[in-house]
């Protein structure tokens, strides 16, 4: 815990812990995912999770997301002015890449963009739609992922990778404190793969936001991340978390 | 009608087992099988009469023993007709058609398209909550009970009483025909939009929930853009629909084509009525292939869904 303190030497501000675990443990059927998981990641972080597949990696980004109620344990998300909340309480402060993308198949790629956003709007504003600024800038972020063309293009006649793309700009576009990306780079090319990642570094460095990131290569995780959460299929239940060398 | 399972070969002789023996003496010639005592190939395991039966077949035997039992409806009267004269004389009647009275006609097809539109304009407002109402994904128990039930309620009573009643409100015109029609068509739009928003993945309304969107705008972004084109597939198929029952509903007062048709059948003006069905044949035909068209379109960009 004292060790990941002083990782975020970007962080813009002091860093101050953005998500705490305390004893977290989650059982599925009758096998412990983890267990007694006890972690303070700084604001500004860039965590890895790793891990063999099945072992719960995806769980435990639901737990982070509000998505999946922890077996027992205690998990915190602090805002910035300290206060404390449950995992998904503030609406729009989390952002998920999910495994699946979970886009809608039938609108365009900047709708669902779009939707990145509509927690900051009551339901009747986005009746018919956002704002032509939100707009402009989502189709931005869009470009800058190399979908610029295919804007307005129903999200199931577009590719894997394309819409593993707009997943990621909906999650860039909504802004969130913290990142929640399960395997966001396990469709791209190498050179998308660094462009991806390095976005989400920035974001992190730069602009103070959270990311957790689940990785299966170990040199991505060398060369983005700064802390390591590893889950170990040896013991039942059992986790690591370290400092990535290099850093 | 029941399979049984008599009719098997025996063993020795069943290609099945020609088969199996051919493999076995393969690999006996490999050195694997002990001389003298070739193992047993496996056997194919047949299934019990009982095991064959499914739902399909159990439901194909009723309505074959439905079918034995419902003869007596062929019986008709009972008396010699000459039921291929009777029917040649009859549709010599039709022949040739009357086409002078195309202007009336013209004018109560159009008629019967504002009946068959304002009606389906209507029910689409209706069914719309009561689809949602009734979808078991989106509301709750209770609530999806009561609409279905509802919805059964309504299309248990078929569009000519609900033109008579429409007739018993607000008198023999046009808009009796809409109010029946609307009833009728809300009966069939509440239970397709039901299965259509059952039919959309909620996985993805569930992501846009985790990532803050509120409940409406989950339903509106992520429901409704896989739901619309269902939706509108739908309701051409119900325009469509209406059109041909709006041509019957003037049988009972309610407005349009079938007005016409029971003023010509009353006065055995059967070169006219056959005038007014050949206008009917030609809007229901090109509203057929119109609307099969635009439905393959709408609905060939869809992903499959799971239902």
């Amino acid at each position: 815990m004292s060790s990941a303190d002083s990782t975020s030497t970007f962080a813009a501000k002091p860093p101050s812990a953005h998500v705490v675990a305390r004893g977290l443990g989650l059982k599925r059927g009758d096998r412990w995912l983890f267990r007694g998981l006890d972690l303070s990641v700084p604001r500004g972080s860039f965590v890895a999770v790793v891990g063999p597949s099945g072992i719960g990696k995806s769980s435990f980004l639901a737990c982070l997301a509000g998505l999946l109620t922890p077996t027992e344990g205690k998990l915190e998300i602090h805002d910035a002015d300290g206060r404390i909340h449950a995992p998904g309480g503030v609406p729009g402060a989390t952002g998920v890449v999910f495994q699946n993308n979970l886009l809608v198949p039938t609108s365009s790629l900047l709708s669902n963009v779009l939707c990145g956003r509509l927690g900051r709007y009551p339901w009747w504003r986005t009746v018919f739609g956002l704002p032509r600024d939100e707009r402009e800038l989502a189709y931005r972020i869009l470009c800058d992922l190399g979908l610029g063309e295919k804007v307005n293009r129903w999200v199931c006649e577009t590719s894997g990778g394309e819409q593993q793309r707009t997943a990621i700009a909906r999650a860039l576009f909504q802004e969130p404190e913290l990142y929640l990306a399960d395997e966001p780079v396990s469709n791209l090319d190498t050179y998308l793969t660094g462009r991806v990642l390095g976005i989400l570094r920035q974001e992190a460095a730069r602009h103070g936001r959270t990311v957790f990131c689940v990785l299966h290569n170990p040199q991505l995780v060398d060369r983005f991340a700064e802390l390591v959460l590893s889950f170990d299929p040896a013991g039942d239940g059992a986790w690591k978390l370290r400092k990535v060398a290099s850093r | 009608m029941i399979p049984r399972d008599s009719s098997n070969p025996s063993p020795s002789t069943s290609p099945a087992s020609l088969l199996g023996a051919g493999l076995v003496s393969a690999a006996g010639s490999a050195g694997n099988a002990a001389p003298g005592s070739p193992p047993e190939p496996p056997r194919l395991p047949e299934l019990r009469w009982y095991e064959r039966l499914n739902v399909l077949g159990v439901s194909l035997i009723i309505f074959l023993l439905a079918c034995a039992a419902s003869t007596p409806a062929l019986r008709g009267s009972g008396r010699q007709l000459d039921y291929v004269g009777n029917l040649r004389r009859f549709l010599g009647y039709f022949f040739p058609p009357d086409l002078s009275v195309w202007p009336e006609t013209l004018r109560a097809l159009a008629e019967t398209a504002q009946i068959a539109v304002m009606a389906t304009a209507f029910a689409i407002v209706i069914a719309l909550p009561l689809g949602v109402a009734g979808a078991r994904t989106l509301a709750p128990r209770w609530l999806v009970t009561t609409s279905r039930m509802l919805l059964n309620v309504i299309r248990t009573v078929p569009s000519l009483i609900w033109a008579l009643i429409g007739v018993a409100i607000v008198g023999a015109n046009p808009l009796a025909g809409v109010i029946g029609l609307t009833f009728y068509s809300v009966g069939y739009l509440g239970k397709f939009f039901s299965d259509a928003f059952e039919s959309v993945d909620l996985e993805v309304a569930r992501g846009l929930r985790a990532i803050g969107a509120g409940r409406i705008q989950a339903f509106q972004h992520g429901v409704w853009p896989h739901a619309k084109p269902l939706v509108w597939s739908y309701v051409l198929w119900m325009i469509e629909y209406n059109l041909r029952s709006a041509a019957i509903i003037g049988y009972v007062g309610a407005g349009g084509l079938g007005v016409q048709l029971a003023g010509y059948q009353e006065y055995y003006q059967w070169e006219k009525f056959a005038t007014v069905l050949l206008f009917i044949l030609v809007l229901v035909t090109t509203l057929d292939v119109l609307g099969e068209w635009i439905r393959s379109r709408i609905t060939r960009k869809l992903p499959r869904s799971r239902a």
